[in-house]
Order: structure tokens, then sequence, then C-alpha cells
């Protein structure tokens, strides 16, 4: 049975508030560790067929030639994947925030992987912070997969089959971020699949319990 | 004394958690409003004695709302209740002239202590 047809929209706005929260502490961790400043939007919510994702991504981002995604995934009550994704190049706009501008430069080589580890450094911090928080939030534990770091040339993404059964549906929880100094863009989603709506649809009862 | 309340953020929810977390025996009189610009336009129509803002809103944010009603009440308590707790974000509005900056999610003893230090301020 597909639980998540079944969201109510107070859940939704629980659930957008939750995002919200989390969100705000993953950007201050990174703000905290290179001192940059994140400009937040408002987290929007979608429910789309677990088949449909990579088509999904796929279309919000068909404006960007190559993306570069990071993708971790997460296990706990609280299961799914997060993947955060940029307009091709914006590592190369990171690796300055991160790294030492009096350094030499880099061989072409060493300059895609330095890009490929700045960008799995951000993500995991960001990603991390935030499925960290919604997990504290909602009293569950979760464990990651090792970061990982794919450079599209055409926007697409497999979804994990053992995470999600592609006839269900699946929870897309999305937050787009600017790093001010740099005019970069990027995209969090975190996508939970429909395994985790029934405790999620409890757990947000009891979040909400110590606000009655 | 504190009688009147302001309540500005674009999430009902977040409205409805702030709202728990205040003493219900005060008899403070509520309003609420959904964006920066209507929480403005709702500033100057009641006249809180404390408004609790939001940044991260549609139509106005919460800094520009904050800026704009100490622009028109340089005496207006803001407190901004905020997921935002980046340190430049909290110097801007403490800067813009916040009275206090709370983060968010909000709990009893944070709103209870902030007001309490509202009612100093005014007394």
């Amino acid at each position: 049975m597909d639980n998540i047809s079944q969201i109510s929209e107070e859940e939704r706005d629980i659930l957008q508030e939750i995002m919200n929260i989390a969100f705000g502490k993953a950007a201050a961790d990174l703000a905290e560790i290179i001192n940059i400043f994140v400009v937040l939007s408002i987290p929007d919510i979608k429910i789309v067929m677990a088949e449909d994702l990579p088509g999904y991504i796929k279309e919000e981002f068909s404006e960007f030639g190559n993306i570069s995604i990071v993708e971790q995934n997460f296990w706990g009550e609280f299961k799914g994947s997060a993947l955060l994704i940029f307009p091709a190049d914006s590592g190369k706009e990171l690796i300055s925030l991160l790294g030492d501008n009096d350094e030499p430069s880099y061989e072409p080589q060493s300059s895609d992987i330095l890009e490929s580890e700045t960008l799995m450094e951000v993500g995991n911090i960001l990603i991390g912070a935030c499925v960290g928080k919604v997990a504290e939030l909602l009293k569950d534990v979760v464990t990651y997969s090792p970061p990982r770091v794919i450079i599209e040339d055409h926007p697409s993404v497999s979804m994990p089959k053992t995470l999600f059964d592609p006839s269900n549906a699946a929870i897309i929880l999305k937050t787009v971020f600017c790093f001010n100094e740099r005019n970069v863009n990027g995209f969090l989603f975190l996508i939970t699949s429909n395994n985790s709506v029934s405790w999620l649809k409890k757990a947000l009862v009891d979040f909400m319990e110590q606000y009655e | 004394m504190i009688n009147v309340i302001l309540i500005v953020d674009d999430s009902p929810v977040s409205r409805k958690m702030l709202k728990s977390c205040i003493p219900k025996d005060q008899g403070y009189l509520f309003h609420e409003a959904g964006d920066g610009l209507a929480g403005l336009e709702m500033y100057k129509k009641t006249q809180p004695d404390v408004t609790f803002m939001d940044l991260t809103m549609p139509v106005m944010d919460g800094a520009t709302a904050l800026g704009e009603i100490k622009k028109y009440d340089r005496h207006a308590l803001v407190i901004v209740v905020t997921a935002d707790v980046q340190v430049k974000s909290i110097e801007k509005v403490v800067e813009l002239g916040a009275f206090l900056v709370v983060k968010k999610p909000p709990s009893k003893e944070n709103i209870q202590d902030a007001l309490s230090k509202a009612e100093e301020k005014l007394r």
C-alpha cells in the first residue's frame, strides 16, 4: 500500500519546518568550517513515484549543462538518499573556499581529483548535518554510506533499488541554497523511500506532541 | 507590560510551535502574519509590545521586515526566531535592531526567557 499519499497537509508542514531547521544547522556547520555565508530558501516538498525520480531530477536541471552530484544514502528508521547537486564547475569555485589560494596550481588530473574531493567534503558536511538534524529531531539514529561524486554530462540519477521500490512513491525534500560570495547555487534533495513513511508519520506526531 | 504579541512566520506549524511555548495564563492577545510584508502591515495596525519574527519567508524576508519595523518604530521589540543560525545572519539582524535571537525549534524555556527579558525592557 502506498502510504505516502496519506500524508496530510499538516504533516507536510511539519516536515517542511523540520527540513528548514535541519538545513539551517547544516548551513551554520558549513559556514563555521569554510567561512562562507549560505543564503537559505524555503524548503519544498514533493511526492513522486520512485520510478519517476531520475526523470524528475533530469527535468529540474535541464537548464544546466553538466552537473555534479554528491550522493549519500542513509539508513535508520528514516532512510533514503541525499543528493547534493551543483551546476558543473561549481566545484572549482568551492576549491578556493576550502583550499589555500597560495598553493601552486595543480596539474589537470589532480585538479579534477581536488574538485571531486571538495564536492565530497562540502556534501559530507551539508548532508551529514541536515540528515543528522532531521534524525535527531525525530529521535532516530542513522548511518550513512560513504559519499560518492558523480559528474554527469547529461543529468540523470539512478536510484538504488535497495532503497526505492520503483512501484512505490518517494518524498522529495528540496532546498536551494546560494553561497553568496561565490554566486554558486546548489540543490539538496532528501529522498525518503515509502518504507519510512509509517514511521515518519508517527515520528511527526510525536515531535509535535511537545508543542500541544 | 506585554499585552499584544505578533508572530510572523510563513509556516503555520512554526507559528503553532511558538505559540505553544508562550504561557496561556497571561492573557496575551495574539496576532499572526505569514510573510514579512504582512507582518509589517500587521505591526502598524496592531502596535504589538513584542514581535516574534522568522527570517526565511516569501514576499518579504524577516531581516527586511525587521529593518522596516525599526524604521517605523525604533522602540519595537523584535525577537528573531530562526533556523538560520549562521554567525553572519545573527550579526546582521542584531545590527538591524533585533532585541534577541532565538534558535529554532523554540522551547518553552527559551521563549519564556525571551519574554521575561522583553518584559524587563518595557518596565
